[in-house]
């Protein structure tokens, strides 16, 4: 298992490719993809509040995702996000390059991917 | 389950960690976020306060000043499609701008303060453009008006330097035919205008040769005018009047041409009504076509005024040169009156406008220096800000935005400051233009024509562009380099604030250095217009009235009756209550138009032809030199006894009698005045015989304030009448005065008006009024640019002290006496205006010194008292400045600063 510091630095890298492929199926809202993303990892990766809506907003800009307000009664108006086709082409492609690192950081280093 | 407001508190947050007001879509999207986390909380059975501390915690672990603020979601609007990536940087630019507007409304106070700022300085450069575009720029109302030209003659070994033209030389200058086309003059006669059964009115009036039209290339708006190569002068006598007196005096009769027109020397036949708004070559209501032979006059009479078009190509210097050879040749013709006698040609529009072209140029150069100060004020006010901003961009550019974006951006916000401010302040410009245009006392050439055409908007644009870069630029550029970990890892205050800080103490000795310069100017001009009032004239002009009269019509018709005329009424004026002595002249003191310059001779010697004395030739009544208090030297004044009947007489000035007489005798003796006429409407009743000298009075000023005294010949009005006559009178109650001279005329000609009634101060104070606007202009400009330094000062030094608020606490609490920490503050600033006044003096005689010297009178541009005067106000203002903040650095409480952490 990674240690901490350096989940740190592979978090930076990895938190859109982690936020792409959680919105790959369904739009989600912010809090239930931060949920999810912690679910997912176990609590090992985690956003602040900030840095969260911060790497969303900017890639709302980048065009890997669209947010879309949606009103529901006796709700908060939520901003879901949805996976676009060119944020398909850029999940497709981490996912390939994620899986290659992996990989050679589990044969030149002996880390096991979990 | 309690309700909070996540929406208020998120915005708290925000504004509290510097990331200022959130868009509400953001807001709306972390409050929801942070209810869920509370609800999250309150279903794994937390408390309440539990709760919302585990959500605030969420909260307060995050830097919200990293969440970029450009979004403008709307639930509605949001459009799903990507906007093709040529548009990208378009919707960039309006994500900019607005993002630049709620920057502003975050902080309307700056923004006020930034936009008066810039409303001043380019509310003041609009406005001095807008009058340089209508005096200077715009072409004149005549057809290629770049082709003419004025004529004028000087003789620099007689300290002339520029003389109205003989009558018999224009006609030899008129036929350069390398040079000129065709040339017109034109001499100034007094002309009252005298329809039967009304009552007489003075009109501006010129007689003028028949082509002056032609050589302008302007038709009238009514009628044929002058005939169209008709004769250059006519016994036929015809007149072409302006739109104005057709208006007033005609009631837009179309049918007045052809009438007669009546006049004080004859009757004459209207032949034209000039297009409104014609004048030339001033204020001229009536313009008489010359109806005597040029060449049949004098060479040695300059009095005649003349204006040439030049062939297409010729420079003004090569028909200047030309007319150089051609007095040259003249003056070895004709040594007795030619001799050292030059001529030469100026552009028309420089020859109209005189000393205001100067002026303008000098208010021009002021005026950016203003604009300068304005935005470097701007700058370092956006430096202040910006180094509280620094967090926000270095996480900007943490978070990628490039450094040409993040400068863009800021330009983008400076845009927009520079247009609102520029708005506001053309605005401003154009109204207070129109007012002051119409509030002018003076008559300022061609300045009521002023308009706002395309160039003054494409000005007012430029300013905006200009200044945005100017004030923008700087900051921009330090910020986009501020360091993005150090910005993150400092506290609230912030990291690169030091260079900031520098940049801005930079900024504000400049500031302070460029109103220092403008200052100086105006302290100079200041102290060049009180030395041009208190140059001595030779008179005193206190509680004196003067007026003019012009006699013609019925009963008057010889010279006699002439002088009889003035003997009565002056007679009369001198008895009326309030009147405590009173005399009559042909010239005024100051009358720069006197332009008789006539040769002599002195009896007894051979004085050789070439050196033939000139000297000015005024008639003036007995009672003349005792209204105006002029000191008598030696011998005596006229008095009534001096007629025809008796011995010719004259007095003369101390210059004639030093430079003709340098023994000191020049009482009793003889001099030969070769005059017989000086105009058409003066006459020697002698002929050409010898005059005696019977005293000397002390030199009057005949000429602009400033020229060097020359020689003057004063005949008595009894020998020597002329028509028109100036009348002064003195007398405590100017109003009372000015009633007995009204009463004087009517009891011995109810037929003759007086014209040009005021007090001789007044015309002291008309003959500076040229320098005293632009000492007024100047002056106002130099208060604005003070009061912006003072404002960049006080910035600063508040800026100053809020940072250093808990080093300063430390030291109170260590024990530092509040006073000197005040004095520490104030040294700072004093030291920075110091500097800046140094080097504005230094750079003001770089800047503008030779410029300044042009318009200055005996005074010189490293005039002390005026250096020590724009100091002195500048370090007056920058302990105002100081005051404040020194105040506020020895309030600082010793615990405050240590909690600020």
């Amino acid at each position: 298992m990674l240690r901490r510091p350096a989940i740190g630095e592979a978090k930076k890298g990895s938190a859109e490719v982690v936020i792409l492929s959680i919105v790959e199926q369904d739009s989600q809202h912010g809090y239930a993809i931060a949920k999810l993303i912690e679910r997912r990892s176990g609590g090992d990766l985690r956003f602040t509040l900030a840095s969260l809506y911060a790497t969303l907003y900017r890639m709302e800009e980048r065009g890997w995702i669209k947010g879309r307000w949606v009103e529901k009664p006796g709700q908060r108006r939520r901003c879901y996000y949805r996976i676009t086709e060119q944020g398909r082409k850029v999940l497709a492609s981490q996912r390939a390059d994620w899986g290659r690192f992996l990989a050679v950081l589990s044969q030149v280093a002996g880390v096991e991917a979990v | 389950m309690a309700s909070h407001d996540w929406q208020a508190l998120v915005a708290r947050h925000a504004r509290a960690t510097g990331a200022g007001n959130l868009p509400p879509q953001t807001i709306d999207e972390l409050a929801a976020h942070l209810e869920d986390l509370y609800l999250e909380g309150i279903e794994a059975g937390l408390s309440d306060s539990d709760a919302f501390s585990s959500a605030e915690a969420a909260l307060q672990e995050s830097a919200l000043s990293i969440v970029p603020a450009p979004r403008t979601r709307t639930p509605a609007s949001r459009p799903w499609a990507v906007p093709p990536e040529r548009e990208r940087g378009l919707i960039g630019l309006s994500g900019d701008l607005r993002f630049a507007w709620r920057q502003m409304r975050r902080a309307p106070s700056f923004a006020i303060v930034a936009i008066v700022t810039l409303g001043l300085g380019a509310g003041a450069a609009t406005a001095i453009f807008t009058v340089v575009n209508t005096i200077l720029l715009r072409p004149l109302p005549f057809s290629a008006p770049q082709q003419l030209v004025m004529l004028w003659e000087q003789n620099l070994e007689k300290s002339l330097p520029r003389e109205h033209v003989s009558p018999v030389n224009f006609m030899d200058y008129r036929a350069i035919p390398a040079v000129f086309q065709d040339a017109a003059a034109w001499w100034r006669p007094d002309i009252n205008l005298a329809d039967p059964g009304a009552e007489p009115v003075r009109v501006s009036t010129i007689e003028v040769s028949g082509n002056v039209f032609e050589v302008l290339g302007v038709s009238p708006a009514l009628g044929a005018g002058f005939p169209a190569r008709g004769p250059f002068y006519s016994r036929d006598l015809i007149a072409v009047i302006s739109d104005r007196l057709w208006r007033e005096h005609y009631h837009s009769d179309p049918s007045v041409i052809g009438k007669p027109l009546r006049v004080s020397n004859g009757q004459y036949t209207i032949a034209g009504v000039m297009p409104p708004g014609f004048n030339f070559p001033d204020d001229v209501d009536l313009w008489l076509r010359l109806n005597w032979d040029l060449t049949q006059h004098s060479r040695g009479a300059h009095f005649m005024q003349a204006i040439a078009r030049m062939k297409p190509g010729v420079t003004v210097e090569q028909a200047s040169r030309e007319l150089s050879r051609l007095t040259a040749r003249l003056g070895s013709e004709n040594p007795a009156t030619n001799r050292a006698w030059n001529a030469y040609a100026t552009p028309l529009l420089d020859d109209l406008l005189g000393y205001y072209r100067l002026a303008l140029i000098v208010l021009l150069g002021a005026v950016a220096l203003v604009l300068l100060t304005a935005c470097l004020n701007v700058a370092s006010l956006l430096l202040a800000r910006a180094t509280a901003r620094a967090r926000e961009i270095a996480v900007r550019a943490a978070l990628g935005a490039s450094r040409a974006r993040l400068v863009r951006q800021m330009l983008v916000e400076s845009l927009l400051l520079s247009a609102a401010g520029t708005a506001a302040g053309a605005a401003a410009a154009f109204v207070f233009v129109k007012a002051a245009v119409a509030w002018l006392p003076m008559a300022v050439p061609r300045l009521e024509e002023t308009t706002i055409d395309a160039r003054v908007l494409a000005f007012t644009i430029a300013v905006v562009a200009v200044t945005a870069v100017l004030f923008g630029l700087l900051p921009a550029v330090i910020l986009s380099r501020t360091n993005a970990s150090e910005a993150l890892k400092a506290g609230t205050r912030m990291a690169g604030s030091l260079r900031g800080r520098r940049w801005n103490r930079a900024l504000v000795v400049s500031e302070v250095a460029l109103a220092c310069a403008v200052l100086l100017a105006s302290a100079l001009l200041v102290r060049s217009v009180s030395r041009m009032l208190r140059a001595p004239i030779g008179i005193v002009s206190t509680d004196v009235v003067v007026a003019r009269v012009q006699v013609s019509g019925g009963s008057i018709r010889s010279w006699d009756d002439v002088e009889q005329f003035y003997a009565a009424f002056l007679d009369n004026a001198g008895a009326q209550p309030g009147v405590e002595a009173v005399g009559a002249a042909t010239a005024l003191p100051l009358d720069a138009a006197w332009a008789t310059r006539l040769p002599f001779g002195v009896e007894g010697t051979t004085v050789a032809a070439l050196d033939n004395p000139l000297a000015q030739h005024v008639s003036v009544t007995p009672g003349y030199f005792e209204t105006l208090k002029v000191p008598l030297a030696a011998g005596r004044l006229f008095t009534a006894a001096d007629t025809k009947a008796t011995e010719p007489v004259i007095v003369v000035n101390e210059t004639f009698a030093r430079r003709v007489f340098p023994g000191g005798d020049a009482v009793g003796r003889r001099i030969i005045s070769k005059t017989r006429n000086i105009g058409p409407l003066g006459v020697n009743l002698f002929g050409p015989v010898p005059f005696r000298i019977i005293g000397v009075v002390g030199d009057i000023q005949h000429a602009p304030i400033g020229r060097p005294a020359e020689p003057a010949i004063y005949h008595t009005a009894r020998q020597f009448p002329f028509r028109p006559m100036h009348i002064v009178a003195r007398g405590r109650d100017h109003a009372a005065v000015a009633a007995a001279l009204r009463q004087a005329v009517r009891a011995v000609d109810p037929s003759l008006p007086l014209s040009e009634m005021r007090t001789m101060d007044e015309r002291v104070l008309a003959a500076v009024a040229a320098p005293r606007l632009l000492m007024f202009v100047l002056t106002a400009f130099a208060v604005i640019t003070a009061a912006l330094a003072g404002i960049g000062v006080y910035g600063l030094l508040a800026c100053v002290v809020n940072d250093r608020r808990r080093e300063m606490a430390i030291r109170m609490a260590l024990g530092a006496r509040p006073a000197a920490l005040a004095r520490n503050v104030a040294g700072q600033g004093l030291l920075l205006v110091s500097i800046g006044v140094f080097v504005g003096l230094s750079v003001a005689q770089l800047l503008f010194g030779r410029l300044l010297t042009q318009v200055l009178f005996e005074t010189r541009t490293t005039d002390p008292v005026a250096a020590v005067a724009a100091a002195a106000l500048l370090l007056g203002a920058a302990v105002i400045a100081c005051t404040a903040p020194a105040r506020r650095a020895a309030t600082v409480a010793p615990l405050e600063g240590l909690k600020s952490e």
